[in-house]
């Protein structure tokens, strides 16, 4: 396609030697950046002006900058009670997700290589089946019967960890692969450990980077999830997603602040999920 | 046995998992998959016969291909592009843009919508300042072209993020010996290069199509149930205002996931026909 | 199960078994002395261990003895079953068959945590959690010693590795020499009634392996410990052990001293591993180089032929008695290995092997000349 065009006719055979060409490869491949990457960024910078911007009507920029929205959002209780219980969802599915898939990997890793074969199709069910999907059929399942968690946090916070899979398993399984979990606990057991005090004093503390990594991706992509709580739970806890659908017609500023707000927060949470200013060196280190 | 003595702790460990997963994640599958074919008190398939000969559930289905198949496409290419572009920058620029890039993939559904009806909406910035200029005269975000373009904007991300890694197993050294064996670049990527990566690029490919096909919240909050798609449907026939069909939906919605597996099956199939052709 | 001896006899523990006392390092010279030789020459005992991955066996019937304090080598190829061997006897693989006995108590069954079986990894399998001390005190711990034995005993061990001042680093912080002789503390900490060493050296430089080899053995002997090791390196099992177990395709195929397994090969196998082995039938043997046998196979070490160009005497000057009548042929290539010179000389069609000891410039045959094979008879092998 495209990719092979280009490069042959604005860059020089690489048998030609580095000296002819840098300059004018530079020129393609940024020439490819700069466009891609301000379409990406553009509808992002235009929430942030419209969140500090005193109005914004029909013109090209707006008329003043301030930090009015921001302010009101975060003194509107609606706001913060939506976004506490979006923390309390998200936590909880973390937990609970955490306890059940990090036995499974460590197992899967160590002990069963079948188990991961299996793991490996299963994370790909989020994927192929798509939330609305699943949706209609959890409606049916707990809309009453025993369990009537339809309405509830609770299905919300179940849901979570079965879409949190595939985020969950694969950091875990790397964080183990990166350290050779299976060889520390070989070790670890021919010194006397028995398998469970291994997993706790070799195990845990080289997964802390893994584990870490795993709670922050998922965490930004459940604080964002919106179609399992808009029909699953909707109006009746209404979580941060909900809310801002809800008040999406309201005041543009003041939505923006919203949004910019959200992302700031998962931002935050990202570069702390990448271990920033903590020490990694254990754990970058035995290669 | 020494292995045995472990087993069966190991296994309880493993069980809650699965207990919620089949719970959470299978059996709405499964129970979508039997009611679609639950007509009043019997079975049949009267709900795939009504699908089928409705024209508006047709339209539906047309335009969720539709929309998937053009998003995905300009979507992939555009990563691949980009992809390559971020291979040749410099270190400190690349990582500043892939970890931009990975913010952007998080940035989806309501607040991506809701960015770019500030950017693009009727009274949007880059709107007036289009129309100004005489361009995008009767653009609308709330139509078709509206969401292609919102769809593509979502996939670049997604795309580059999923081909990456690909793009960092190209080895330098492959690119060093074929220029020592007389290749060019075009040779370079027409016989190594594209080779590698064409599966990758299949893969992003079906993953890009599920995704689109799939998507839901960004067109909801953009537009309601005025857009037709199957998602929006089938959203709407569990969860509408008007009388409420789970049958009609679970049958809609197992056609989806017909659409999604008929996907992966092509991919399949397209790979292993390239795997022919690079034999050569 | 619970009357299995500890690999560690602390003060506290309950008092020590006389088997418990033997493990312990300073008694076990003496030990050496006092316990009947029949059972110290059994000390581990591998009885028809068998394992299969699926379909395909990976070791089939091992049968072996290894003595109290034996350093034994496990030499073979990549993928002979050598590893899984070790990983065995450790318990972290177990057997479909078979049996392994140390000092008279059958272990198959045990866990490896009760095996007093110490391991070290050929990449080390350090914690990277954990500091050096923490590493090597780590197996004190799970043995619940109390802290200020545990404080004395890494300390000792540390110094044997003489790795004490490194005490509070990482190991990201090592080198490769220096993680693996951590990774020796940390089982030695526990005196283990074997140590098994899994290709330990074959992730390190050559200088550092040659360093380490002989600190290695220095060790193993001061302790008197029994090892098992594994390598696919011949210099290495000739250079460390007390007695090699040469490995192929899932059989041991013949156990010895060095001396025994390079001079005096069993099988084909064994010739073909252990060095440049020139192969004939009898009837090559026969008029070659004169050498008489009823046997399908002769085999000659490169060091067993000499050369004597056509005009001078021959170029061995230490040359004895016993040689055979020679044959003529023509030296067709000459390579320098150090203080070896190989020559391949092609008599009546067949290409002989002659190393000649690299004396000097004047000593050397150039290729293209014409020269007498001879064998030192004594050196034949019938196989």
């Amino acid at each position: 396609m495209s990719l092979i065009t280009e490069p042959r006719s604005t860059a020089m055979p690489a048998r030609d030697g580095p000296t002819t060409s840098p300059a004018r490869r530079l020129r393609l491949h940024v020439w490819i950046a700069i466009p891609v990457f301000t379409a990406l960024a553009l509808p992002l910078l235009a929430t942030l002006l419209y969140a500090v911007s005193t109005r914004w009507g029909a013109t090209l920029l707006p008329d003043g900058l301030t930090l009015e929205w921001l302010a009101r959002l975060w003194s509107t209780p609606r706001f913060i009670a939506a976004f506490g219980r979006s923390l309390f969802v998200v936590a909880g599915a973390l937990m609970l997700s955490l306890v059940l898939i990090l036995p499974v990997a460590f197992l899967a890793h160590t002990r069963y290589p079948r188990l991961d074969r299996w793991m490996n199709v299963l994370i790909l069910a989020p994927f192929a089946v798509p939330p609305v999907v699943s949706s209609v059929g959890l409606l049916q399942l707990y809309a009453g019967g025993p369990l009537p968690l339809v309405g509830t946090p609770w299905i919300l916070m179940l849901t979570y960890v079965s879409i949190a899979l595939p985020f969950m398993y694969r950091s875990l399984i790397n964080s183990l692969r990166s350290f050779e979990a299976n060889e520390l606990m070989e070790a670890a057991q021919l010194l006397g450990a028995s398998p469970l005090t291994a997993f706790f004093n070799v195990i845990l503390p080289n997964m802390r980077l893994g584990i870490r990594i795993a709670i922050f991706l998922s965490f930004s992509f459940l604080i964002g999830e919106f179609v399992f709580a808009n029909m699953l739970v909707g109006t009746r806890f209404e979580t941060l997603q909900i809310y801002l659908f809800n008040v999406r017609r309201e005041s543009g500023h003041f939505t923006s602040a919203l949004v910019i707000t959200l992302f700031v927060f998962i931002l935050i949470l990202t570069w702390l999920g990448n271990g920033r200013g903590e020490i990694t060196a254990p754990e970058a280190g035995d290669t | 046995m020494t292995a045995r003595r472990f087993i069966s702790p190991a296994i309880l460990c493993v069980v809650p998992f699965f207990v919620v997963f089949a719970a959470f994640q299978l059996a709405p599958l499964v129970f979508v998959a039997i009611n679609a074919f639950r007509v009043g008190d019997g079975w049949g398939l009267a709900h795939f016969q009504e699908i089928i000969a409705s024209a508006f559930y047709r339209q539906a289905m047309w335009r969720t291909l539709e929309i998937a198949i053009v998003s995905s496409l300009v979507g992939i290419v555009i990563a691949v592009l980009t992809c390559y572009s971020l291979t040749r920058l410099g270190g400190r620029w690349r990582r500043l843009l892939i970890a931009f890039t990975n913010m952007t993939s998080n940035f989806a559904g309501v607040p991506l919508a809701f960015a770019f009806i500030i950017l693009l909406g009727a009274n949007g910035a880059l709107t007036l300042a289009l129309q100004r200029i005489g361009l995008f005269e009767d653009f609308s975000l709330y139509s078709r072209s509206g969401l292609m373009i919102i769809y593509t904007w979502f996939q670049v991300p997604l795309g580059v993020l999923l081909l990456l890694p690909a793009f960092g197993a190209l080895r330098a050294e492959w690119r060093e010996s074929a220029s020592l064996l007389g290749a060019g670049r075009h040779d370079y990527w027409r016989y190594i290069g594209l080779p590698v990566l064409w599966p990758s690029i299949a893969g992003t490919l079906t993953i890009l199509l599920a995704n689109a096909v799939g998507t839901y919240a960004t067109v909801f909050a953009l537009v309601g149930n005025n857009y037709n798609l199957m998602t929006i449907r089938i959203a709407n026939l569990v969860a509408g205002d008007l009388f409420l069909q789970p049958e009609l939906a679970s049958a809609l919605s197992l056609l989806l996931v017909g659409l999604l597996a008929t996907i992966t099956l092509v991919q399949q199939r397209l790979l292993r026909r390239s795997h022919h052709v690079t034999d050569h | 199960m619970s009357s299995a001896p500890a690999p560690l006899s602390t003060p506290d523990a309950t008092p020590a078994s006389p088997e418990t006392a033997v493990a312990e390092r300073s008694t076990v010279s003496d030990s050496l002395v006092a316990e009947p030789p029949s059972a110290d020459s059994r000390y581990l005992r591998l009885q028809g261990l068998s394992k299969r991955f699926g379909t395909t066996s990976v070791f089939e019937g091992i049968e072996a003895d290894i003595a109290r304090g034996e350093f034994v080598t496990l030499l073979g190829p990549s993928g002979c079953g050598k590893s899984t061997l070790l990983r065995a006897i450790a318990g972290l693989t177990a057997v479909d068959a078979g049996h392994v006995e140390v000092d008279g108590e059958t272990i198959t069954h045990l866990p490896p945590q009760k095996r007093g079986i110490g391991m070290v990894f050929q990449h080390y399998a350090l914690f990277p959690n954990m500091t050096v001390f923490d590493n090597v005190a780590f197996g004190l711990r799970m043995h619940k010693v109390p802290s200020a034995e545990r404080q004395q005993r890494v300390d000792e061990t540390l110094s044997l590795v003489e790795l004490e001042t490194h005490a509070h680093k990482h190991p990201h912080q090592l080198s490769g020499g220096q993680r693996q002789r951590v990774a020796l503390a940390r089982s030695l900490v526990l005196e283990p009634r074997i140590l098994l060493m899994d290709e330990p050296l074959s992730a390190l430089d050559a200088r550092i392996r040659q360093h380490l080899r002989e600190q290695l053995r220095n060790i193993q002997q001061q302790l008197g410990l029994t090892t098992l090791f594994v390598t696919h390196d011949q210099e290495e099992a000739l250079m460390m052990s007390d007695r090699i177990f040469l490995m192929g395709k899932g059989n041991i195929l013949q156990k010895g001293d060095g001396e025994a397994l390079y001079t005096r090969p069993e099988s084909q196998e064994v010739a073909g591993f252990m060095g440049a082995y020139n192969c004939l039938d009898a009837q090559q043997a026969s008029s070659l180089l004169g050498y008489e046998a009823d046997a399908a196979q002769v085999v000659f070490r490169p060091e067993a032929l000499y050369l004597k160009s056509t005009t001078d005497e021959i170029n061995d000057p230490t040359m004895t008695s016993n040689l055979g009548p020679g044959c003529g042929g023509v030296i067709v290539q000459r390579r320098l290995l150090g203080n070896v010179i190989r020559y391949r000389v092609e008599c009546q069609g067949f290409a002989l092997h002659v190393d000649a000891l690299n004396r000097g410039a004047r000593y050397l045959l150039p290729e293209g000349a014409n020269v007498m094979v001879h064998a030192d008879l004594e050196e034949a092998r019938i196989l």
